[in-house]
């Protein structure tokens, strides 16, 4: 598929607004329950919300759960790992 | 023990002597563990006088290192940069959580307010983190081997906090 000149543009646009993105990984110890709790907590997605991202985690393996500035995405990997999730920073678009 | 209820702003529940005695000793053991963090990186010492001292690499213990993972993945460069700037801290932290697991646990009746309640949470989930380590829990399903103690100790602690997560959303 081809892009547009929008569409490019488009994508230049989110990029600078929103290059970078917090990912939490998919591990065999936290409990679903757990993490669900984190999400709602912590981000103060609603239930539902955080329950979608607890089980895209757990089925894919991983799941972006925030997007941002570079700072603020290491604010949110510090917050997880206090909690004990596994999670990293990295560009949106890489 | 008596699984977690709310009573009011609070959740209550009461342990056992011998479940008392076992979240001391595993406390004791993790702080112990945490307390070794960078003490093999003495390049740091100086970052460490002032108070943001990290180390630069992940720790060798793989208990330790999952505790503590890389904030970057394929970036070392950035993960070492963040390890330095946040380990210490994190380590204080998790240190803090722990010994006030200990004391609000008392003799066995605990109660805990909100704040209590994540401090819990946390608490119990790094020791959940350490024993799975130590187990050689990798996969979702996975048992892991070893010590059969160790696997029962495991199993318990994830009833501890699905008892809380429950009367938390009840």
């Amino acid at each position: 598929m081809t892009k547009t000149e929008s569409d490019v543009e488009l994508a230049e646009l989110v990029s600078m607004d929103m290059p970078w993105v917090t990912i939490v990984w998919n591990d065999p110890v936290n409990l679903q329950q757990y993490v669900t709790h984190v999400f709602s907590t912590y981000f103060g997605y609603a239930r539902p919300e955080a329950e979608r991202l607890m089980l895209l985690v757990h089925n894919e393996g991983k799941a972006v759960v925030a997007t941002g500035p570079q700072e603020e995405m290491e604010r949110h990997v510090e917050a997880m790992h206090d909690f004990g999730l596994w999670a990293t920073v990295s560009r949106a678009f890489s | 023990m008596i699984p977690f209820v709310k009573q009011g702003d609070a959740l209550v529940a009461q342990f056992a002597d011998q479940e008392v005695d076992i979240l001391c000793e595993l406390i004791e053991q993790e702080i112990a563990l945490l307390a070794e963090v960078g003490s093999d990186d003495p390049q740091d010492a100086g970052l460490a006088e002032v108070g943001i001292g990290g180390s630069s690499t992940p720790p060798r213990d793989p208990a330790l290192a999952r505790l503590l993972p890389d904030a970057y993945l394929n970036d070392p460069e950035a993960a070492s940069e963040y390890r330095r700037l946040t380990e210490a801290s994190m380590v204080e932290r998790k240190i803090a959580s722990a010994r006030g697991l200990v004391e609000s646990l008392g003799e066995g009746d605990v109660r805990l307010d909100p704040e209590g309640v994540e401090l819990w949470l946390r608490a119990i989930n790094d020791l959940r983190l350490i024993i799975a380590s130590r187990l050689g829990i990798v996969e979702d399903d996975d048992l892991g081997t070893g010590d059969e103690v160790m696997q029962d100790v495991y199993f318990w602690l994830g009833y501890v906090q699905g008892s809380l997560l429950d009367a938390v959303g009840a």
